[in-house]
C-alpha cells in the first residue's frame, strides 16, 4: 500500500491494485502462526478415532467397557453419543459424527477416545470391539448403479443422490442443423485436496456454564457452529467457535467434518479440553475431494466454429454420503454456460452414491472435469474443421453484457482479452506447428462464479456482514467472519478499508473469524469472500467515512460537502491547516462513544439465478471469472513420459485488488490443476484408498513444476468491489484440456483419460500402434475401407490433413489411432 | 503427538561396540539416516524391536576411499556426500548419477550408503499403516497369509526400489563388508539379496553391512537412469544402471542392471551375446528380449508392472547407445 | 527408556528429559513448545517439518530426539534477529511464497540451507534443493522468487555481489 504524497500535502493512501504482501504473512514465516495443533493446549486430553475397516456393514454392536476402563482414558463416544445427523445441505444431512447402524466406507468414524495421552488413545482404540454383519459394497458407480444392489441409504433409492436433467433450446434439431457432430467419452480419476495442514480441532468444553469452545480447521466456521448445536443439543449461544490460521483448503473444509464434532462430543463427556489433530492416512481417507467423473459430450460445431448444441451426459461416483453432491452435479450442469454463447443443451447428470468416501466442493467445484472434456472436444473438432484453436473460442463469445440461457448474468467478459494476451504471450502464431518433434503447444479457457448467489442455509440475511470499531486510540478494527485461509481475504478487506478511508494502513486491524466478536460469515467457498464480503467491508468504510466527515466538518465548522478527506487529514481547503485522523476521531467519539458501523451485502436478484429447472439456481452469481491459457509440453514418446515446459494464463479477475495475491492464486490454479492432470489420483483396493498418504499421492514436488506467466486482465464488473471477480478458481479447469492438446499437437495422441502418468500415455500410444497395423492389414487386404469420421458413436476420428506415422507432427493434433 | 514403541536408542561410535551391543540385545534393530526404517516403524511395520542401534556414529562406517580404479564406501557415508564427492563423480559417473537421484535433496542428507543397499522391498499393500494392513488382511510380506499382487503366489513379489546396488553391481568385485555378532565376512554384492521380497536380504538379524567395495574396470563408462512420475521424492518406478566398454567401433563389454522391477536388485545375464560387434539394430533388439525375459515387474505400485518392464528397456537401450556413443 | 539430551536448540544450551522413542518433530511441538515446526504427512513425504541438525537439512519426522545428542538444532524460530525478519523470511512474505504458510517453515529452513551452501543459487539450483519440500498453494513459482529475492537482498546488505560457492 503506498502513499502518493506529492511534496508537503497529505495524501489519501491508495491500497488497490497494488502488489501487497499478505497482512499476516510475518506471522507465518515467523513461525509465531498458530494453526490448530499449535494452540497452546496444555492439560488438553487426546482424541483419536476407531475407523471401520469394512466398506459395507450393518453394526451389532460397538463394545467399548474394555476401553473404559483402560486407566488414562477419559471419555469414550460412539454412535450412541449422538443421534443427530450432519451435512451441509439441508435437504441431504444423512451422515452421522460416529456411525449409526451402519459403515458405508472404509475409514468412516465408528468410536473415539479422549485419554490422557496419546499412547493411551491409542491402546484404548485397540480394545474397543465391533461386531458386524457386512453387507454387499458397492466401490464404483456402476456397481451401485446395477439392478439388484442394495441402497445405501433408504432416503435414496436406487443410490442415485441426484439425476439431474435439463434441456434448454431444441438440441436435436441444432444437432441435425451442424456441420460436424462428435461425440466422445471423458474419464477423470478421483482427486482430492491434499492440503498441508491435516484436520484438528481443539473442543473444550465447561460443564459449569454449560459452555463449549472450539477451535477447529475450517472454511466455514459458521457452519460448524450450526452442525455443534445440531449433533451436540446445544443453544447456538453456549458456543464459541474461533478459526485459527488453517493451512490449506481448497474445499475440503467447506463443509463441517465429523472431526470437530467428534472432538466436541469427547470434550463434553470429559468435562474438559480435547485436542483431535488426525494422521495424513485418515485426511486422505475421509477426503472431500473431486469425484472420479465419466463425461460423455456431443457436441456440435458449424463450419465457422460456431457451437450449435452440446448434450452432456455425466455421471460422479460421490462416495458414502450427499455432502455437497446435488450442488457439485449440478454445477457440473450450469457451468457449461457463461464461457461461450450457447443456445441449444441437453445435460443429464447423475450423482451417485458408493462406498467409498464422500466427495465434496474441490477447487472449481463440479465444473472441472466437465469443462475438461468440453475443450478437448472442441480442440479435437477445430482441428477437423481445420480452425485454429483461438479462433475457434473466439467464434463462441458472449456479446456482454448477457443473460445466458440458463438465466446466469454476465455483466464483464474479459475472455476475449484473455485470449489476446496468451496468444501474444506464448507466441502461439510464430511457435505452434513449429516447434521440434515431441513439443506441443495445447490452449483452453475456463471460468468460475465469484460467490455462489444463494447461501446455503437461507435465512433472509443479507450474504455479508462486516463490522467496524473505531475506538479512542484511533485505530480501525475490521470484524469479519470471513475466514482467512491462505487465500488473503484478511488482506483483501483491510485493502478495501484501507481505499476508501485512505489512512495509513497500520491504523487498521483485522479479527477474523471468532464467534463471540465477528459477525457471522458463510464461510471460505465458492469464490466469494471477496466480491461478498469485500463489498461489505466497502460499505461499512464508507459509513465510517461519513461519519468522520460529519465530525471533521463539526470541528471545522463547514458543511461536510466541503471537507476534503486526505485519509490522515481531514481540512476545509487547501490553506487549511486540517484536522488530524486522531482528532476528527476523537471529536466523532464525543458524539457516541466508541463508534461501530456495519457493511452489508446481498446478491442483486437478477444475479441470482432462474427457474428454468430443478437447482437452476447453483451456478449464478454476481460475476464470473475468465482464463484462457496456453500450455507448452514435451513428451517422450518411448517412456510415455509428459513434461510441461511453461504456462501462460491470462485471468479475468474484474479488477485485481491485490496484484500480488491474484498471481499467486492464479498460479496456484493452475498448478492444482496440473497435478489432477498430469499425476494425481486416490485410487482403491477393494475400496481402501491405496494412495493415503502424500508419496503415493503424488502433488507435483518443485522439480516437476514449471514456470507460470500470469497475465491480469480487468473487466471491471459493476457488482464487484472496485469492480473484483474472483481470482482463486477460475483458471484451473483450463490446464487440464490445455495439457491434453499440448499433448495431442507434441505427439498427435487425443489422451480422454486423466491423468495423463506415463503408463496411460504409453498405453494409448500401444493402442494407436496396434490399431494403426490392424488398419494397414485391412488395407492391404483391400477389404472394406474404413470409416474415417462416422458422425456419431464415440471413437476416433481421423483429421483432414493429417500425417501419417507416429513420429510425425500434424498440423491440429490428430485423433488416436485411426489412419488418415 | 507420534505414538511409537518403546524401545532402547544406543548409539556406539566403534564397530566392535556395535556387535556387543547387539550380541546384549537380541532383538534390536540398527538404525541408519532412519528414512527407511522410522517411516515403516511409525507405521508399525515389522515387530517392534526392543532396541535400536544408531550407527550413525560409528567411525568406521564412514568415509569414502578411492585408489586408483577401487573404491570403498562406507555405509553410514551419506547418499549426499556419495554424490557430491569429486573422486566418485569423476571415476563412478554411474554410482555418483544413481545417488543423485535418489528421492529428493534432504532424504538424500539423511538416507545412507547401507540404508540404500539395504532398503526394505517395497509394495503398495505393504507400505501402509497397521490399520490400513488390517483392513486388507496384512499380506505375505508382514503378518498375513496372502500376496495381493499375486494371490496364488507362496512368495512375496515386493520390490527392491534402492538406486545404488544395481549402479555397484555393474562394477568388478562388488562386494559388502558384514559385521555381525560372530565377527566379520565379505559377501559378493550379488549375494546381498535374495530374490524374496519377504526375507529379502541375506544377512543374519544380527548383521549390517559396513562397507561396499568394487573396482571399476579402467575402459568401462559408466551410467545411471530411472524413470518415475515425480522427478523428485519418488522411488524409482524402473532404474537401470549401464557400464559398457567400447574398442573401436565395437561393444566389447556390456552390463546392466536393474531396480524399481524385481524382488532384488537384477543383474542382466546374457548381455556378453551383444558383444564383439557394432551396437546395431539388431543387438538392441536382442537387448529388448533380454529385458523382457528377465525383468519382472508385478504391480507393487501405484503403476502397472507392464509399464514398469518396458519403462525399464527403454531406459537400458537409451544408456546404453548414449555410453556407447560417449555422449 | 527416558534419557538426558543435551543439545543446542537455536543457538542456546538445553538439557531435556526425552524418551527415547520421541520424534525430533514431536519433542520441538510438544516438549519445547516451538510449533514453528510443523507436521504434514505420516513421515519423510513433505517436508514441513525440516529442521537443520548441524547446519544440514534434516526431516525432523523421522529423527529420533535422542539422536542429535551433542548437535546444533535450528528451526524457524531461529531465523528473525531482535524481531526483524530475516531475509529469507521477508523474500517468502514479500514474494507470497507463502499462502497458507503450512509448508513455509520447512521450506524457508530447505532455502536456510541452500543459501548457506549457495548464497546465489540459480533457479535450477532452488530447483534441486528444495525438492523434498511439498506446497500446496503456489505452484512454487513465487517461492523460488522468494529464495532469489533473499539472495539478493543479503548480497546487496553485504555489498558485495552474491557469488556463487561453487
Amino acid at each position: 500500500m503506498t502513499e502518493a504524497s506529492s511534496e508537503g500535502a497529505p495524501a489519501r493512501v491508495r491500497a488497490i491494485g497494488e502488489y501487497v504482501p499478505l497482512v499476516d504473512g510475518p506471522d507465518k514465516v515467523s513461525g509465531r502462526a498458530h494453526y490448530t495443533a499449535d494452540l497452546p493446549a496444555a492439560g488438553a486430553l487426546a482424541g483419536r478415532i476407531l475407523r471401520s475397516p469394512w466398506g459395507h456393514a450393518a453394526i451389532r454392536s460397538v463394545d467399548t467397557s474394555e476401553a473404559q476402563a483402560l486407566p488414562g482414558v477419559r471419555a469414550v463416544v460412539t454412535g450412541a453419543d449422538c443421534d443427530h445427523t450432519f451435512g451441509v445441505l439441508p435437504i441431504a444431512m444423512h451422515e452421522y459424527p460416529l456411525a449409526r447402524g451402519r459403515v458405508r466406507y472404509r475409514g468412516e468414524a465408528i468410536a473415539a477416545v479422549a485419554a490422557d495421552d496419546d499412547a493411551t488413545a491409542a491402546r484404548a482404540l485397540a480394545l474397543i470391539r465391533v461386531e458386524v454383519e457386512e453387507l454387499p459394497a458397492y466401490y464404483t458407480a456402476e456397481a451401485a448403479l446395477a439392478p439388484g444392489a442394495i441402497d445405501l441409504h433408504e432416503k435414496r433409492p436406487g443410490n442415485l443422490e441426484r439425476d439431474v436433467e435439463f434441456e434448454i433450446g431444441d438440441l436435436d434439431a441444432a444437432l441435425a442443423g451442424a456441420d460436424l457432430v462428435r461425440e466422445k467419452t471423458y474419464r477423470c480419476a478421483e482427486v482430492c485436496q491434499a492440503q498441508m495442514e491435516m484436520h484438528a480441532a481443539l473442543a473444550d468444553y465447561d460443564p459449569e456454564r454449560g459452555r463449549l469452545t472450539v477451535h477447529a480447521s475450517t472454511q466455514v466456521p459458521y457452519y460448524v457452529h450450526l452442525m455443534l448445536a445440531r449433533c451436540l443439543d446445544l443453544e447456538k449461544s453456549r458456543i464459541r467457535v474461533v478459526k485459527p490460521h488453517i493451512g490449506g483448503g481448497f474445499g475440503c473444509r467447506t463443509e463441517t467434518l465429523h472431526v470437530e464434532i467428534v472432538c466436541a462430543l469427547l470434550a463434553r463427556k470429559a468435562g474438559g479440553a480435547v485436542r483431535l489433530v488426525t494422521t495424513r492416512e485418515e485426511t486422505f481417507l475421509t477426503h472431500r475431494g473431486r469425484p472420479e467423473q465419466s463425461v460423455r459430450l456431443k457436441l456440435g460445431l458449424r463450419r465457422d466454429g460456431r457451437i450449435a448444441g452440446v448434450e452432456c451426459e455425466t455421471v460422479q461416483r460421490g462416495g458414502a454420503y450427499s455432502g455437497y453432491g446435488i450442488v457439485t452435479i449440478l454445477y457440473s450442469g450450469s457451468l457449461l454456460y457463461a464461457l461461450y454463447h450457447l443456445e441449444h443443451v441437453r445435460y443429464r447428470g447423475r450423482r451417485v452414491l458408493t462406498n467409498t468416501p464422500p466427495c465434496g466442493a474441490m477447487r472449481g467445484h463440479g465444473t472441472v472435469n466437465v469443462r475438461f472434456a468440453f475443450e478437448a472436444l472442441l480442440d479435437e473438432m477445430a482441428a477437423e474443421l481445420g480452425l485454429d484453436p483461438f479462433a475457434v473460442r473466439r467464434a463462441n463469445l458472449i456479446d456482454a453484457p448477457a443473460v445466458t440461457a440458463n438465466d446466469l448474468l454476465v455483466n464483464s467478459y474479459g475472455l476475449p482479452e484473455c485470449l489476446d494476451r496468451v496468444e501474444a504471450a506464448s507466441g502461439w502464431r510464430e511457435r505452434r506447428g513449429r516447434l521440434p518433434a515431441g513439443r506441443g503447444l495445447g490452449m483452453a479457457c475456463s471460468h468460475y462464479v465469484s460467490g455462489a448467489s444463494k447461501p446455503v442455509h437461507w435465512t433472509g440475511e443479507p450474504h455479508a456482514t462486516v463490522h467496524l470499531k473505531l475506538d479512542f486510540d484511533g485505530s480501525v478494527v475490521i470484524l469479519t467472519g470471513a475466514p482467512e485461509i491462505g487465500q488473503g481475504s484478511s488482506t483483501v478487506l483491510v485493502q478495501c478499508v484501507t481505499e476508501v478511508l485512505g489512512v495509513d494502513p497500520g491504523r487498521i486491524r483485522i479479527v477474523a473469524s471468532d464467534s463471540e466478536v465477528t459477525p457471522k460469515d458463510n464461510g471460505a467457498y465458492s469464490s466469494r469472500v471477496t466480491v461478498m464480503v469485500g463489498n461489505a467491508a466497502i460499505q461499512a468504510a464508507e459509513r465510517l467515512l461519513g461519519t468522520l466527515t460529519e465530525a471533521a466538518a463539526r470541528e471545522l465548522e463547514v458543511s461536510p460537502g466541503d471537507v476534503e478527506v486526505l485519509g490522515e487529514v481531514y481540512r476545509a481547503g487547501s490553506q487549511d491547516r486540517g484536522l488530524t485522523f486522531d482528532e476528527v476521531a476523537a471529536a466523532a467519539l464525543r458524539e457516541s462513544g466508541t463508534i461501530t458501523v456495519k457493511g452489508n451485502f446481498s446478491t442483486p436478484v437478477e444475479a441470482q439465478g432462474g427457474r428454468k429447472y430443478r437447482g437452476a439456481t447453483v451456478g449464478s452469481s454476481t460475476g464470473y471469472s475468465y482464463a484462457a491459457q496456453v500450455v507448452e509440453v514435451s513428451v517422450d514418446e518411448e517412456t510415455g513420459q509428459v513434461t510441461v515446459e511453461r504456462v501462460w494464463v491470462a485471468h479475468d479477475c474484474g479488477k485485481a485488488l491485490n496484484r500480488l495475491a491474484v498471481e499467486g492464486q492464479v498460479q496456484g490454479s493452475v498448478w492444482m490443476g496440473m497435478g489432477q492432470a498430469m499425476s494425481e489420483e486416490t485410487g482403491y483396493a477393494n475400496g481402501l484408498l491405496s494412495a493415503p498418504n502424500m508419496l503415493d499421492y503424488r502433488v507435483p514436488t518443485i522439480a516437476d513444476s514449471p514456470p507460470i506467466d500470469v497475465q491480469i486482465v480487468e473487466s471491471n464488473d459493476p457488482l464487484g468491489p472496485f469492480g473484483a471477480k474472483e481470482a482463486g478458481e477460475g483458471s484451473l479447469a483450463g490446464f487440464l484440456p490445455a495439457l491434453t492438446s499440448a499433448v495431442a499437437d507434441a505427439v498427435a495422441l487425443r489422451m480422454d483419460e486423466l491423468p495423463v502418468t506415463p503408463d496411460r500415455v504409453w498405453r494409448a500410444l500401444e493402442r494407436r500402434r496396434r490399431e494403426a497395423e490392424r488398419a494397414a492389414r485391412t488395407k492391404r487386404r483391400g477389404a472394406g475401407n474404413g470409416e474415417p469420421g462416422s458422425a456419431s458413436g464415440p471413437g476416433p476420428g481421423a483429421e483432414p490433413g493429417a500425417k501419417p506415422g507416429p513420429a510425425t507432427r500434424a498440423g491440429g493434433g490428430r485423433a488416436n489411432g485411426a489412419p488418415p | 503427538m507420534n505414538v511409537l514403541p518403546e524401545w532402547e536408542l544406543m548409539a556406539p561410535e566403534s564397530i566392535d561396540e556395535v556387535r556387543a551391543l547387539r550380541a546384549h540385545h537380541p532383538g534390536s534393530r540398527f538404525l541408519g539416516g532412519g528414512t527407511d526404517l522410522v517411516v515403516n516403524l511409525r507405521r508399525g511395520i515389522g515387530d517392534p524391536p526392543a532396541a535400536l542401534i544408531d550407527i550413525s556414529r560409528v567411525a568406521e562406517m564412514k568415509g569414502i576411499s578411492v585408489d586408483g580404479e577401487r573404491l570403498r564406501v562406507g555405509a553410514g557415508v551419506t547418499i549426499r556426500e556419495l554424490a557430491d564427492d569429486p573422486r566418485v563423480r569423476a571415476g563412478f559417473p554411474g554410482l555418483a548419477a544413481a545417488a543423485r537421484s535418489i528421492a529428493g535433496p534432504t532424504h538424500r542428507h539423511m538416507g545412507t550408503v547401507g540404508g540404500n543397499l539395504c532398503l526394505d522391498t517395497r509394495c503398495i499393500y505393504y507400505n501402509q499403516s497397521e490399520w490400513w494392513r488390517a483392513a486388507n488382511r496384512y499380506c505375505l510380506k508382514y503378518g498375513g497369509e496372502i500376496c495381493h499382487v499375486a494371490p496364488k503366489s507362496r512368495v512375496c513379489y515386493a520390490t527392491f526400489s534402492g538406486d545404488l546396488a544395481p549402479a555397484l553391481a555393474i562394477l568388478d568385485a562388488a562386494e559388502v563388508e558384514v559385521a555381525g555378532v560372530e565377527g566379520a565376512r565379505t559377501l559378493p554384492l550379488e549375494s546381498l539379496h535374495t530374490g524374496d521380497g519377504e526375507r529379502y536380504l541375506a544377512l543374519e538379524p544380527d548383521e549390517l553391512v559396513v562397507a561396499v567395495r568394487a573396482r571399476r574396470p579402467a575402459a568401462l563408462r559408466t551410467g545411471y537412469d530411472k524413470v518415475r512420475v515425480r522427478r523428485s521424492i519418488d522411488y524409482p518406478l524402473a532404474g537401470v544402471a549401464a557400464g559398457v566398454v567400447r574398442e573401436g567401433d565395437r561393444l566389447t563389454d556390456l552390463r546392466l542392471a536393474f531396480t524399481g522391477t524385481n524382488p532384488r536388485p537384477l543383474r542382466l545375464r546374457g548381455t556378453e551375446a551383444l558383444c564383439g560387434g557394432p551396437l546395431d539394430d539388431a543387438g538392441m533388439e536382442r537387448l529388448s528380449g533380454l529385458v523382457r525375459r528377465q525383468v519382472m515387474a508385478m504391480r507393487t505400485t501405484f503403476t502397472s508392472g507392464h509399464y514398469r518392464r518396458h519403462a525399464a528397456g527403454v531406459l537400458a537401450r537409451r544408456l546404453v547407445r548414449r555410453l556407447f556413443d560417449g555422449v | 527408556m527416558i534419557r538426558l539430551l543435551t543439545y543446542r536448540l537455536n543457538g542456546r544450551e538445553r538439557t531435556d528429559a526425552v524418551p527415547d522413542n520421541v520424534l525430533l518433530l514431536d519433542h520441538l511441538r510438544e516438549t519445547v513448545g516451538l510449533t514453528g515446526t510443523k507436521t504434514g504427512c505420516d513421515g519423510g513425504e513433505c517436508g514441513a517439518c525440516t529442521v537443520l541438525v548441524d547446519g544440514a537439512p534434516v526431516l525432523s519426522c523421522l529423527t529420533l530426539s535422542a539422536t542429535v545428542a551433542g548437535r546444533s538444532v535450528e528451526t524457524v524460530e531461529s531465523l528473525a534477529e531482535g524481531g526483524r525478519l530475516a531475509f529469507i523470511q521477508e523474500g517468502f512474505h514479500r514474494k507470497l511464497g507463502s499462502q497458507c504458510g503450512y509448508c513455509t517453515p520447512g521450506l524457508i529452513m530447505a532455502s536456510e540451507a541452500l543459501l548457506r551452501q549457495d548464497p546465489d543459487p540459480s533457479e535450477d539450483a532452488i530447483r534441486e534443493a528444495l525438492g523434498s519440500n511439498i506446497c500446496r498453494c503456489t505452484g512454487y513459482v513465487k517461492i523460488i522468487e522468494a529464495v532469489r529475492w533473499a539472495a539478493e537482498s543479503s548480497a546487496a546488505r553485504s555489498g558485495s555481489p552474491a557469488e556463487p560457492a561453487r
